[in-house]
């Protein structure tokens, strides 16, 4: 942590602020972001929460400029972000989508290295900062043994970290993160979570859209929770996630829990709504 | 930033890197090497072919005749019938490696190649009408041109949803090909005997007498469309990614895409010009390309060179095969090329993209 706050500490820029402003975002007929307004608070992790189809791979999607709304705008830094160019956008805002597919052959360290592409130009194509980031993300993310291996040889929380460490790489003050832990089994999803936990503690702004409710609360400092297109609630996990919530998020019933190493909300004791 | 590094610059494994104050350039060693090889080996069978033939001259001599020394009627035999022979080849071929290579990439598919999007069949189409449906004096390069980019809209349009990826785009372009192609056939089937004849090389690809005016602007576009696809390289290389990844790393998909087309439609349009649909090349160019560079990156200028190489020995082996009769190139193309983009393709089966 103190090794990944030194070497990235001082890339870091300025707080940045990323909001969203009457945003409506959809396919043709079909409305999946409805009329929504959002600001993701800097230094914390934001974790987007809702059931399927409740549009938080869309609105992830939305924030990082992979779709254009319909209506209202997405503003970072106060400016719309599809009006800026998208190299600058790219310094300030890092994205591991969901279906991030790699060339083959392709190594772990020349994933991280794609990273630093922003940054590069024609003219300067390499440099020591270049090579130090590439380094410090090659340790915040564990992957110093294995960076000469290609990418298709590793198990899933290898590659998930590999591509985490090439948005580290890009030296972004703000990480977007669709289900970054999506088919990993336990042991990955938690080493996968507690990177996460270091980049914020770094000081960098996250949001990640996540599918377990109890994961959520354990790793984000700050909830959204989201059902048909709507932001239903927000807030930290302690204050909002409630019986309720969860029944009319997902329609069931459960229990909560005090996870007794975080204290924060764990659902248990689920049961179908009769 | 005053950074204090960790260790001294060094350039990532299998790179050199180039220094001079700020700016920094990094060479992929491998593709590197392999140019050069490439490069001698093009050099060296060029001048093979320069100097063999019915009257077959030293090398030397051959390159000397080139420059308008020696003997007068060597020079006339190696100025006037075997280079502009040559280069029409070194120039042809170049240009569908190129332009076979960044289309692949566009499409994120080794199967997706101007000749099989249906881009080289446009271009004969509207250069074959030009010669025998309605005579125009405009030069064949204009035609082809605007065939090619007739085919090439057509294909994106409608495949409009699918974007150029995935197989909507390879199915439309093939039959957008097949249309272009049977109206070429329903043109030739109604023309006389002469025209029939005049438009015949179009039709199978042949470097025999191609027009000068033609390979002089197919020169011309290749030394602006090779340094362009220099220039575009990283973000040819980052399209090699998943969309989402492309832009999220500052890509702007949709400009890089049109102009990769755009400029995937001039090298074919203008090499279609000077040789005919000799498609092979640039499915077969950009593969031996990949291979040699051990898949690294986008390589456009590799891909160029093997595809020069590529179109002179196959011109070659059509001249001396069965000599005196002589085998159009595309025809040696496809008997030879067929079998060696079958292996490639076998050899590496259960992965198909670039």
């Amino acid at each position: 942590m103190t090794l990944l706050s030194s070497l990235l500490g001082d890339t870091r820029q300025p707080d940045v602020r990323l909001e969203a402003r009457d945003l409506s975002m959809g396919y043709a007929q079909t409305t999946i972001i409805d009329d929504l307004n959002l600001l993701i608070p800097s230094g914390q992790v934001t974790a987007i929460v809702g059931p399927n189809g409740c549009g938080k791979s869309t609105l992830l999607a939305g924030l990082a400029r992979l779709h254009k709304p319909s209506a209202g705008q997405v503003l970072l830094d106060g400016k719309v972000i599809g009006s800026l160019p998208s190299r600058d956008v790219a310094r300030r805002l890092a994205l591991l989508p969901q279906d991030a597919s790699a060339p083959d052959g392709l190594t772990v360290s020349e994933l991280i290295r794609f990273g630093r592409q922003p940054h590069q130009s024609l003219l300067r194509q390499w440099s020591e900062e270049d090579q130090a980031i590439v380094e410090a993300a090659l340790v915040a993310a564990d992957l110093v043994d294995l960076a000469d291996r290609p990418l298709e040889s590793m198990s899933g929380g290898q590659r998930q970290r590999a591509w985490i460490a090439m948005a580290i790489a890009q030296a972004t003050p703000l990480l977007l993160l669709d289900e970054p832990t999506s088919a990993l089994d336990l042991g990955h999803q938690i080493e996968v979570f507690e990177l996460i936990r270091q980049l914020a503690a770094a000081g960098k702004t996250v949001v990640m859209v996540v599918h377990d409710l109890s994961s959520a609360c354990r790793y984000a400092d700050h909830l959204i929770a989201m059902h048909q297109g709507h932001i239903v609630a927000s807030g930290t996990p302690q204050e909002i996630v409630t019986p309720e919530l969860v029944e009319h998020l997902y329609g069931v019933r459960c229990t909560l829990l005090r996870d007794p190493l975080s204290g924060t909300p764990v659902i248990a004791g689920v049961s179908k709504l009769t | 930033m005053n950074r204090t590094a960790p260790h001294p610059l060094l350039a990532p494994s299998g790179h050199h890197l180039l220094r001079l104050g700020r700016y920094s350039l990094l060479l992929h060693r491998r593709s590197m090497a392999i140019a050069l090889i490439l490069g001698l080996l093009l050099i060296a069978v060029a001048t093979a072919i320069l100097a063999a033939g019915d009257d077959t001259l030293t090398p030397w001599k051959a390159l000397q005749a080139a420059l308008g020394q020696g003997d007068a009627l060597q020079v006339f035999l190696i100025q006037e019938l075997r280079l502009p022979r040559l280069i029409a080849g070194l120039l042809s071929g170049a240009a569908l490696g190129a332009a076979g290579c960044l289309l692949q990439t566009l499409a994120r598919n080794r199967l997706a190649t101007p000749g099989v999007i249906g881009i080289d069949n446009g271009a004969t189409a509207f250069a074959v009408a030009s010669i025998v449906a309605v005579p125009t004096s405009l030069a064949p390069s204009a035609l082809a041109l605007s065939g090619a980019a007739t085919a090439a809209v057509l294909t994106f349009a409608l495949a409009a949803g699918g974007g150029a990826r995935g197989y909507r785009f390879i199915v439309v372009g093939i039959a957008i090909g097949a249309l272009f192609g049977a109206l070429t056939n329903l043109m030739l089937a109604r023309s006389d005997m002469d025209a029939a004849n005049a438009a015949y090389p179009w039709t199978v690809g042949s470097l025999n007498a191609r027009p000068a005016d033609s390979v002089l602007l197919l020169g011309i576009g290749l030394a602006a469309g090779l340094p362009l696809a220099k220039l575009l390289a990283n973000a040819l290389s980052l399209m090699r990614f998943s969309d989402s990844v492309a832009i999220g790393l500052g890509v702007r998909l949709q400009r890089m895409r049109l102009l990769t087309l755009a400029l995937c439609v001039w090298l074919t349009a203008l090499a279609v010009a000077v040789v005919g649909p000799v498609g092979l090349i640039a499915l077969a160019a950009p593969e031996m390309a990949r291979h040699l560079c051990n898949r690294h990156g986008v390589p456009v200028f590799n891909a160029a060179l093997s595809g020069a190489l590529m179109m002179i020995l196959a011109d070659w082996l059509g001249r001396t095969l069965l000599a005196p009769i002589e085998i159009p190139v595309g025809i040696i193309t496809s008997v030879v090329g067929g079998p060696y983009l079958l292996w490639i393709l076998l050899r590496q089966a259960p992965r198909s993209s670039t």
